[in-house]
């Protein structure tokens, strides 16, 4: 059964994450901003992805060199792909803090010896550390889109919020994929070696796959879910939802697996 | 004392890995803990002391057998029985960052019960002279177990399960500690506590199981664990030892590991004393010793062959 003390104590002693992480996002947001509120420097390095293959621009997040020729389009395209790898970390983090770290150090074993199901432990560090992954989303777009409301004019402030916030999906994915590594694999060095590998691959394979045509190529892009920001969709109004969604259900199945796995092993050898 | 068990085993057995590697932690464990009683489990590193108390928590699984606690599966009712249980792991390890304080907070509100939960934990770090204000990481191994002891005990549970509770513990509070656990057992309330330390099992449990390489090799109360029929006899002549005296005694089917020193004899005796007196009243007799066994002496003749279960 949820009580939501654990759920409190998790966000009670990893709140100041939200500092470290969205002021810090915030402070690459406000960069990538006062660059975009410069039209010369905007369009020098439109002119610049212009002489470069495909593969460039969408290591920025976008296909379209138009995306670089508006502040709203520069701001999504290099914040977000940016932002997203930066997040994925946070991801990778947060998904070890969920039970590796405890498991690791034995906390694991003072903990479940208590009154709390294993499934409410985890449900509750998990939901814990995804509003800590929320509350970091929503600072960084608070200080960016503050940065945006200063030092530019005309700009869609909106979709870029929407932009921003269009991150959270992947990340709470990263994060989940994490768990359920942990889960399953109970070494902490390799959940965090396969994490990263997923991470990094999923990269690789939005690069690729959105650079490239073919079959091969659309299963790698369809594969990553970096190719799930949709920043340039956003900036173009093409946006459909129903893909954000995509990634939050797989995450949330990814999590039932999680709970599954933790509840039929053994803990804390 | 009741009789109903509070703890029972059935079967229990647990190995880990598979194939050519796999390794035997725990076989075939039958055994029933009483209600009301303090409950000694013996046994060296390795034996199999802290896998069956990880199965009673559910921490790890059986790979055969099963166990309740209060009559309830310990797999499918772990938080009804967890609510009504205390647990001080052996290697245990708390949240570094965090004061005493914090951590007794913590632990009392997922048990659903802050106040008085609190209130109880100060007052046994208070008899375990603990400053719980302190972060865990500032405290030293022995504080750490005092912590570890107040959360164990601070819900005033009906049963306590402590894996090697006194490692690190001072003496006074060693002393301070077995106090605590009469009061429980007053109170009608049980332990199982494991432990290498026979001096501690002999102090203060009732019943002992003695665990070897994961088999049960005997279960006894600690009083008749006392009472196994050999001495340590050691006899110290004025002069000298008389001549031919090792020779007898040597032959006297009681008497065993025999040695020498000087003008002292020293010996094992299984049995009646008549005939070493009536041996040794050939010389002069300035001093006799004879020193019950103890229950490390008994665990050794357990485990060097000479098992009696």
């Amino acid at each position: 059964m949820m009580n939501g003390v654990v759920l409190g104590y998790t966000i009670r002693t990893s709140w100041k994450q939200i500092l470290y992480w969205g002021i810090g996002l915030g402070i690459l947001g406000f960069y990538i901003v006062f660059i975009a509120s410069d039209e010369g420097i905007v369009q020098g390095y439109a002119n610049l992805f212009e002489s470069m293959p495909p593969a460039m621009l969408e290591a920025f997040g976008a296909s379209d060199l138009e995306m670089f020729r508006t502040t709203e389009g520069w701001i999504v395209s290099v914040f977000v792909s940016e932002a997203a790898i930066f997040l994925s970390a946070f991801g990778v983090l947060a998904g070890l803090n969920i039970t590796a770290n405890d498991e690791r150090s034995g906390v694991m074993d003072v903990i479940l010896s208590l009154p709390i199901s294993r499934r409410a432990y985890l449900l509750e560090r998990w939901l814990g550390y995804a509003l800590i992954g929320l509350g970091i989303m929503l600072l960084c777009a608070a200080i960016t889109l503050f940065s945006v409301a200063m030092l530019t004019a005309d700009t869609e402030a909106d979709k870029i919020l929407v932009s921003i916030m269009n991150i959270y999906p992947g990340t709470l994915l990263v994060m989940t994929v994490t768990c359920l590594l942990a889960t399953i694999l109970r070494r902490r060095s390799v959940a965090i070696g396969l994490a990263a590998a997923f991470v990094v691959g999923s990269y690789v394979f939005s690069i690729v796959g959105g650079s490239a045509s073919g079959f091969v190529a659309d299963l790698m892009e369809q594969i990553s879910y970096f190719s799930y920001t949709h920043g340039e969709e956003i900036v173009l109004g093409t946006y459909d939802p129903v893909s954000a969604a995509t990634l939050i259900v797989v995450a949330l199945i990814g999590f039932a697996l999680s709970i599954r796995m933790f509840e039929s092993r053994d803990v804390g050898l | 004392m009741a009789s109903a068990s509070v703890i029972e085993m059935k079967g229990l057995s647990k190995t880990y890995g598979s194939g050519e590697g796999a390794t035997r932690a725990l076989d075939n464990l039958t055994l029933n803990v009483n209600r009301g009683e303090i409950f000694g489990y013996l046994g060296p590193n390795g034996a199999g002391k802290t896998t069956t108390i990880r199965m009673l928590l559910d921490l790890i699984r059986p790979t055969a057998g099963a166990a309740t606690i209060f009559g309830m599966d310990v797999r499918e009712k772990s938080v009804d029985i967890h609510r009504r249980i205390g647990f001080m792991p052996g290697e245990l390890s708390l949240w570094e960052g965090r004061t005493g304080n914090q951590i007794i907070h913590y632990v009392a509100s997922v048990r659903g019960d802050t106040k008085g939960i609190v209130k109880q934990a100060a007052e046994i770090a208070a008899r375990l002279q603990l400053d719980t204000s302190k972060r865990v990481r500032d405290l030293s191994s022995g504080n750490k177990r005092k912590l570890g002891l107040a959360l164990a005990m601070m819900h005033a549970p009906e049963l306590l399960i402590l894996d090697e509770p006194t490692g690190g513990l001072d003496p006074l509070v060693q002393q301070t500690f077995h106090e605590m656990m009469d009061e429980y057992r007053d109170k009608g309330k049980t332990v199982f506590l494991s432990s290498h330390v026979l001096s501690e099992v002999q102090a203060i449990c009732d019943r002992v199981g003695i665990l070897r390489d994961g088999d049960l090799k005997a279960v006894e109360s600690v009083e008749r664990l006392t009472q196994v029929e050999f001495h340590t006899v050691e006899v110290r002549f004025r002069d000298a030892i008389p001549a031919g005296l090792p020779q007898q005694l040597d032959a006297l089917p009681d008497i065993s590991d025999l040695s020498a020193n000087g003008a002292r004899l020293s010996m094992r005796l299984v049995g009646d004393f008549d005939p070493l007196l009536r041996a040794i009243a050939s010389g002069y007799v300035e001093s006799l010793h004879i020193e019950e066994p103890t229950l490390e002496d008994i665990f050794l003749a357990f485990y060097s062959g000479g098992e009696e279960d």
